[in-house]
């Protein structure tokens, strides 16, 4: 017996759909294969393994639609399953902006390979994960200083994961690829009793991206120890500089109200603003589907739209919004793409280094601890980790304090921007430095 | 034996004996399965008609096998007996010997707890019915004021059950029903705009929304929306903070819940390792982790392990008491697990997490509490909270909330961020009132990528100091 293959799974899925009663339909199917290692303090704590799947079917019927997904995909359940959501769907009121996306969009995918399946994901067993749990904790407990370690926890995850999608209006696509991640956590014993923790991370589309595994482990060690002594600082409007790694908070906070479903529901800060100035001329960044292995690259979007790359901010100007097809119906807009993929900065030509020298004075945010940014208004307030920085240099490291304003005010006052994109999010951040910066502390 | 719920899948005494045998053929010390049923279902008015409705299915079972404190973990979709063996043999591969043990005999556990009753379920409750109530609520916050320029409504509703069988032989299902209601309200005044909303959550069937709760909802969500216009940021700094009765529970839950889970003190990460049996609070403060709380949102008949779930009591009389544990936290420590091992599904092994945290009523009164307060803020709803297990800082912020000066309320405040570490404002809860409310909201918990659902409450509670993440002095 043979396995149909997922596409021709996903096919039949859409044609159920229509011979249920349904206009037209989406159809996404998906399958993965995920295993995760957590190794703590010489030994495994915990090993995952699973191969999964799943369906989604967007509904179109007669003017009227739902979107419903299930696990079960037993014939007879799924049999039973549309029919329900068909059923459902008739109940509900016609809504004349749902349709599938015009076909045309479909056309025009880029002919490039961006390369994002490892095809030695097969021969990587469990011996080789485990071997980099280890040598993840090993490094991280041979750093000066290890003696305050308390906990190492490291972990290796891979997966390999394969989607089909096909939409009745003349669209199939299929894609398939694979990440690998390491990752380790230290947490270190202060003076005082408390237990300061922090971690690195590394990955990548393919294994040789990944970093070697001591050069992690060290990294999360150094940066658990530097922790140590960490006091509230003053409250002060400073200088602030967010690090790569945590830069993309600040940049999250744009992203939601650049969607087309907040503005057209009036819950965007940046309605209106295509053509303006919102930042400083340094807020200048791209989304680009077409990077060779990169962690949000694709040739075409969930609603199976070829990917282009296009302008979002250039010189502190909003250029675009992330228009899906839904939304861009109800605003009158052509879709662009409802969800990022990956963010390319215009880079700076300064290390993080040479930045914290140039600024002199402020606070470096490593690390933001909950806190929210209102998309409606703009309003945000977060909480942050970090270090002072005094003559250009690093000084004590700082804790429980508040950074608090306006994203509008905010990004005006961006003032630099590093040349060191955090390569391990899809976001690619550098480091960004803002002035006048509010801070909430003593 | 009678396996009643999921039978219908084709679950099998057979198939479940067949599994755990082959889970601990390797050598673990125990193992269990998990099966899940879950059908959800929403409807969602926007732009003032009922034109969407989402509805899912979800179905699988994992397989765990313990030895000591390591776990092997598998699952899978396909619930036949090969695909269940494969997951066994993956999980299995944890221990690495010949087995030691075999899996006692199955039987049904006692009786569970019947901590959400229903009334109507929701299996029995047609579209007809749902889309009329989502209709009327917003036209009603539409009518309410006339400064309200969007509304949308998401009415969910979850039914299905989960089955726990392990290697002790003892098999548990649980059906466990939510419905969840979430009212949002886009205001516009003086060309300006604000945006709030409110939710109610719980473990009941449709009879849930009643015309007292459904009121609520629509008062709430544009009342807490339309303040927003005279509100603006408090200054920055340290000052008192009083937090309202009911969701102000998400204190706990950042500056002591998440710290007192046994995992993380297990491995000694926690700033509450070590701190069993010590004074960390004033006398009168009182917080437990109960699952009985009636239909709440993080009540529980039984908890993932198929272990009792009951109330825990994390401070009793201001004395640290007793961590929330799982199965392998609790052997850990020699204690009796404390029904706290929570998944967010079969995709994930159970974590020890809360369920319904909250403190338990003190001495002081509310308006006392106000009035002590030379300048400070008092704060009413929150959205989002965060804690840093290990160094203990924590946050939560405040939606809506109230600055107070010389003892009264006065202007009133919004997006804020609060600032604190754990144990220092455990210390500083200086005055508790009598006025308990464990909030009906839709609070879900997360913690190493798994969602759960949970509930918090709190009588009216003064911290003498926090930072709070205002603008200016």
């Amino acid at each position: 017996m043979t396995q149909p293959s997922l596409l021709d799974s996903t096919r039949t899925a859409a044609k159920l759909a229509l011979q249920k009663g349904a206009s037209e339909a989406a159809a996404g199917g998906w399958q993965a294969r995920h295993v995760e290692v957590a190794w703590r303090d010489g030994k495994i704590e915990k090993v995952s393994e699973a191969t999964t799947r799943g369906l989604a079917l967007d509904l179109y019927v007669e003017g009227r639609y739902v979107a419903v997904s299930t696990s079960d995909l037993r014939p007879e359940a799924l049999d039973r399953f549309v029919e329900d959501s068909v059923a459902l769907a008739r109940k509900l009121a016609p809504d004349p902006h749902r349709m599938l996306p015009d076909p045309a969009l479909y056309t025009g995918q880029a002919a490039i390979d961006l390369q994002l399946e490892d095809p030695s994901h097969a021969s990587l067993d469990s011996a080789t994960r485990r071997r980099i749990a280890e040598e993840l904790e090993a490094a991280a407990r041979s750093v000066p200083g290890a003696d305050r370690i308390l906990s190492v926890t490291t972990g290796a995850s891979d997966t390999r994961a394969e989607s089909a999608l096909v939409q009745t209006n003349g669209f199939e696509g299929t894609r398939r690829g694979t990440d690998f991640w390491i990752s380790a956590e230290v947490t270190v014993k202060d003076a005082d009793g408390r237990r300061p923790e922090e971690s690195a991370a590394s990955g990548g589309r393919f294994r040789d991206q990944v970093e070697p595994p001591a050069a992690v482990g060290r990294r999360a060690a150094g940066r658990a120890l530097a922790r140590l002594g960490s006091r509230k600082g003053d409250s002060a409007v400073l200088t602030m500089a967010v690090d790569a790694r945590s830069a993309g908070r600040v940049v999250a906070a744009l992203l939601g109200p650049l969607g087309a479903a907040s503005i057209q529901q009036k819950r965007s800060f940046l309605e209106g603003k295509i053509g303006a100035v919102v930042g400083s001329p340094l807020l200048d960044l791209t989304d680009d589907p077409l990077v060779v292995r990169g962690l949000g690259s694709r040739l075409y979007d969930g609603e199976g739209l070829a990917a282009r790359k296009f302008r979002v901010f250039e010189g502190g100007v909003l250029r675009s919004y992330y228009v899906d097809t839904y939304y861009g119906r109800k605003l009158g807009w052509p879709p662009t793409t409802a969800r990022t993929s990956n963010l390319a900065w215009r880079l700076g030509d300064r290390s993080q280094a040479e930045l914290l020298r140039a600024m002199g004075d402020g606070i470096l945010v490593t690390g933001f601890l909950g806190g929210n940014s209102n998309g409606t208004t703009g309003d945000y307030s977060l909480g942050v980790r970090g270090f002072r920085v005094r003559g250009g240099a690093l000084a004590e490291p700082v804790g429980e304090m508040n950074v608090s304003g306006n994203q509008l005010e905010l990004w005006k006052r961006l003032t630099a921007v590093g040349n060191d994109p955090y390569r391990y999010s899809a976001m690619g951040t550098p480091t960004l430095v803002f002035e006048g910066v509010q801070f909430a502390g003593n | 034996m009678q396996i009643r719920y999921f039978e219908r899948f084709g679950v099998t005494e057979a198939l479940i004996a067949e599994t755990l045998a082959a889970a601990l053929s390797r050598g673990g010390d125990h193992a269990d399965v998990y099966f899940q049923h879950r059908v959800a279902s929403d409807v969602g008015v926007e732009d003032g008609e009922v034109n969407r409705a989402h509805a899912s299915v979800e179905l699988g079972v994992g397989v765990r096998v313990v030895k000591g404190d390591q776990t092997g973990y598998g699952y899978t979709e396909d619930l036949s007996l090969p695909a269940l063996l494969e997951c066994a043999r993956t999980a299995a591969a944890i221990a690495d010997g010949p087995s030691r043990v075999a899996p006692a005999r199955l039987h049904l556990a006692p009786a569970l707890p019947d901590r959400y009753p229903l009334v109507r379920r929701w299996e029995d409750v047609r579209p007809d019915e749902k889309l009329p109530l989502v209709a009327a609520l917003n036209e009603r916050a539409f009518a309410a004021d006339p400064r309200v320029k969007k509304v949308n409504v998401y009415l969910r509703d979850e039914s299905g059950a989960i089955l726990v069988a392990d290697s002790s032989g003892r098999v548990v299902e649980d059906e466990q029903p939510m419905t969840l209601l979430f009212l949002s309200v886009l205001a516009e005044q003086g060309g300006r705009r604000e945006q709030n909303g409110y939710n109610v959550a719980g473990r009941a069937g449709f009879e849930f929304y009643s015309p007292d709760r459904l009121d609520r909802v629509v008062r709430e969500a544009v009342t807490r929306t339309t303040i927003l216009f005279e509100a603006g940021p408090p200054p920055a700094g340290e000052m008192p903070v009083v937090l309202a009765a009911g969701s102000s529970g998400i204190l706990l839950h950042e500056a002591i819940g998440h710290g007192m889970e046994a995992d993380f003190n297990r491995k000694g990460v926690s700033i509450y390792a070590d701190k069993i049996g010590k004074p960390v609070a004033r006398p009168f403060v009182n917080i437990v982790d109960d699952a009985a709380p009636p239909g709440a949102r993080g009540a529980i008949n039984v908890d993932d392990e198929g272990n009792a779930a009951g109330t825990t009591r994390l401070v009793q009389d201001g004395v640290l008491a007793t961590y929330l544990h799982d199965a392998i936290s609790a052997k850990h420590y020699g204690v009796a697990p404390t029904g706290n091992g929570r998944r967010e599904s079969y995709r994930h092994p159970p974590l020890p997490r809360m369920r319904a945290t909250y403190m338990l009523p003190g001495p002081h009164e509310t308006e006392e509490i106000i009035r002590s307060v030379k300048r400070g803020i008092y704060c009413a709803n929150f959205s989002n909270g965060q804690v840093a297990i290990g160094a203990g800082d924590f946050t939560f912020y405040v939606k809506n909330g109230f600055l107070i000066e010389d003892g009264k309320l006065t202007r009133p405040v919004k997006d804020v961020n609060v600032i604190g570490n754990g144990p220092q404002a455990l210390e500083r809860v200086d005055m508790v009132s009598n006025d308990l409310a464990i909030d009906e909201g839709g609070w879900t918990c997360g913690k190493d990528g798994q969602s759960v659902p949970v509930s918090q409450g709190l009588p009216t509670v003064r911290v003498s100091s926090m930072t709070v993440g205002g603008r200016g002095t």
